[in-house]
């Protein structure tokens, strides 16, 4: 992890649910909810005054939070701008986030803001940026940062490494941790033909600090979306398992941002995962018992 | 990739072979982007869909009464500005400049759409401005200038949009009135509208603009050709006491000189 927090905090452990203002009521003035913690974005609640930041502090009082961005646009030419750089410590000062994690991605250019993940080029020199820009946030923010791999539909340019290595250059040269979204690596292995299996062994996964799951969508001609707009399917609960074999019981997210179904709906989603995440709990890590196993 | 993700509405294959030569990229990285070019045009749904969403939240009436037209001025915005904010909210804002002056024109439909459309995104904007920060209860003096709540404005129109039903189906024209509000949020976070007379919107923009208040109930009166009788008096001390009440008017700048002669009661006090 980049950065040292100094702040108290409460570190997310079990299953935990993006926070989304669909349900936001129902948490408020509901009932105690079957979920160890709540992602939030940060950028919904910077720089405004009113319901929501009032809301998020009441949540805070009962949930562990944790801060996922969506505009530091880590691999941009250009490092973000100093105010909001300055917004975003304030705010994951407020929110008391163990960790701040963004992506691995470009969401602005110039002046010029997307609102949306850009891949970036899977190269040597902008692993070493993105490593180079993390220290320096992580330093800004007064907090721990990680990065999350994305899902990409067409790569920027010729690939110079794969994305395995790419992730090895960046956390080689960074104290940021992982944020390994297995849906994404499930999406990409769809949308570019390779088994996520296999990719998933050759990423450092000794760097992992939180896992998100989520579902998506398939278009008519056949592309998947990462849209988060529907449930988790088996094949990326498997995934899940395999990952959490080898990283141990790491927090997980389950992020559902589209047609979001009643609340019920989520949390029972989130005791599915919970169950894949108890039975990582209960058993040696991959790496450990491969240790035993050599040792014997 | 600004071009392709915002560019203009076709980028087809021919059109790709000079974007790539605009960025010079050529050689292997020019066959990658190439080969994906129906790929790299989902990032141009992706962004529109996200976009288009946040403004029906904010402007849902304004573009449903713009029809289809609205794809077509979106376009504009996104080739020839395109958002610079980080905040998805304030999209609306900067969508808002950009159009003004083709909403002025006539270019784009009616002339009230654009009221409309400000007054429709002021509902995010008061509801996300800061809080209140809470002020003194001296007494009002004339010298006083009075802090307000942060998300108060004056917002004027020429048409009485406000006035026009929430349906979004509704196609009813507002009335071509001169229409002064003052917009709020109250304690319970909740947008809050009220109907100004000219001069009370006057005084109130003098007095958000640090104005002193003795200061600019003249300065009002001068400007609206009103004479200042005690009746304006008694009218600006029930707005600001009604201000007061709804959470609006917050108290006194204590840095003001606010010794002089008494123009009203703190509304926070007891005038008795």
């Amino acid at each position: 992890m980049s950065g040292a927090s100094h702040r108290p905090q409460r570190v997310p452990c079990g299953v935990g649910l993006g926070l989304r203002w669909e349900f936001l009521e129902q948490v408020l003035d509901g009932p105690a909810l079957d979920i160890d913690f709540f992602e939030v974005s940060p950028e919904n609640y910077m720089r405004r005054g009113g319901y929501y930041p009032a809301a998020l502090e009441r949540v805070k009082s009962g949930y562990p939070i944790v801060t996922h961005g969506l505009t530091l646009s880590l691999g941009a030419a250009d490092p973000p701008d100093d105010s909001y750089v300055s917004e975003l410590a304030d705010e994951i000062a407020r929110l008391e986030a163990p960790w701040h994690s963004d992506h691995l991605a470009f969401t602005s250019s110039g002046s010029l803001a997307f609102h949306e993940l850009l891949p970036l080029r899977l190269c040597r020199d902008t692993a070493h940026r993105v490593a180079d820009r993390l220290e320096a946030l992580g330093d800004r923010l007064a907090c721990p940062l990680a990065v999350e791999n994305i899902t990409y539909y067409a790569p920027m340019g010729k690939p110079e490494i794969g994305e395995a290595e790419f992730l090895h250059a960046l956390f080689e040269r960074t104290r940021a941790s992982f944020l390994l979204d297995v849906n994404n690596l499930y999406v990409n292995a769809k949308n570019h033909g390779f088994s996520p299996e296999r990719l998933l062994a050759e990423l450092p996964l000794d760097r992992v600090i939180e896992i998100h799951v989520a579902g998506h969508t398939k278009t008519p001609s056949g592309l998947v979306l990462d849209t988060h707009g529907a449930p988790i399917i088996a094949p990326v609960l498997e995934l899940l398992e395999i990952a959490l074999a080898h990283t141990g019981p790491v927090p997980v997210l389950l992020e559902r941002d589209n047609d979001v179904p009643p609340l019920a709906e989520l949390v029972e989603e989130v005791r599915t995962v919970r169950e894949i995440w108890k039975r990582a709990a209960a058993r040696p890590r991959t790496n450990e018992r491969e240790r035993h196993a050599a040792s014997v | 990739m600004a071009e392709a993700v915002y560019g203009p509405a076709r980028l087809d294959r021919a059109g790709v072979d000079a974007w790539l030569a605009r960025h010079a990229i050529d050689g292997d990285d020019a066959v990658a982007m190439k080969t994906n070019v129906e790929r790299l045009l989902v990032y141009r749904d992706l962004v529109r869909k996200t976009l288009v969403g946040a403004l029906k939240l904010a402007i849902p009436r304004t573009i449903a009464r713009l029809g289809a037209r609205f794809e077509h001025e979106l376009s504009l915005f996104l080739a020839e500005r395109g958002p610079r904010t980080h905040y998805l909210r304030d999209v609306t804002r900067e969508l808002m400049e950009f159009w003004a002056p083709r909403f002025r024109d006539g270019a784009v439909g009616p002339r009230y759409l654009l009221d409309l459309a400000r007054h429709e995104a002021l509902e995010i904007s008061v509801a996300s401005s800061p809080d209140a920060a809470p002020g003194s209860t001296d007494e009002l003096s004339a010298d006083a200038r009075l802090l307000f709540s942060p998300s108060l404005v004056v917002a004027r129109y020429d048409y009485a949009v406000h006035r026009l039903p929430a349906d979004e189906d509704d196609r009813s024209e507002p009335l071509l009135v001169e229409t002064a509000l003052a917009v709020y949020r109250d304690a319970e976070h909740d947008v809050r509208y009220l109907e100004l007379t000219p001069l009370a919107a006057k005084i109130l923009e003098l007095l958000l603009d640090g104005e002193a208040l003795g200061r600019a109930v003249a300065r009002a009166c001068e400007a609206s050709g009103v004479a200042l009788e005690p009746s304006v008096i008694d009218g600006t001390s029930r707005l600001l006491a009604d201000l007061a009440e709804r959470g609006a008017l917050v108290g006194v700048d204590p840095l003001s000189g606010n010794a002089g002669d008494e123009i009203c009661s703190s509304p926070s006090e007891d005038p008795r």
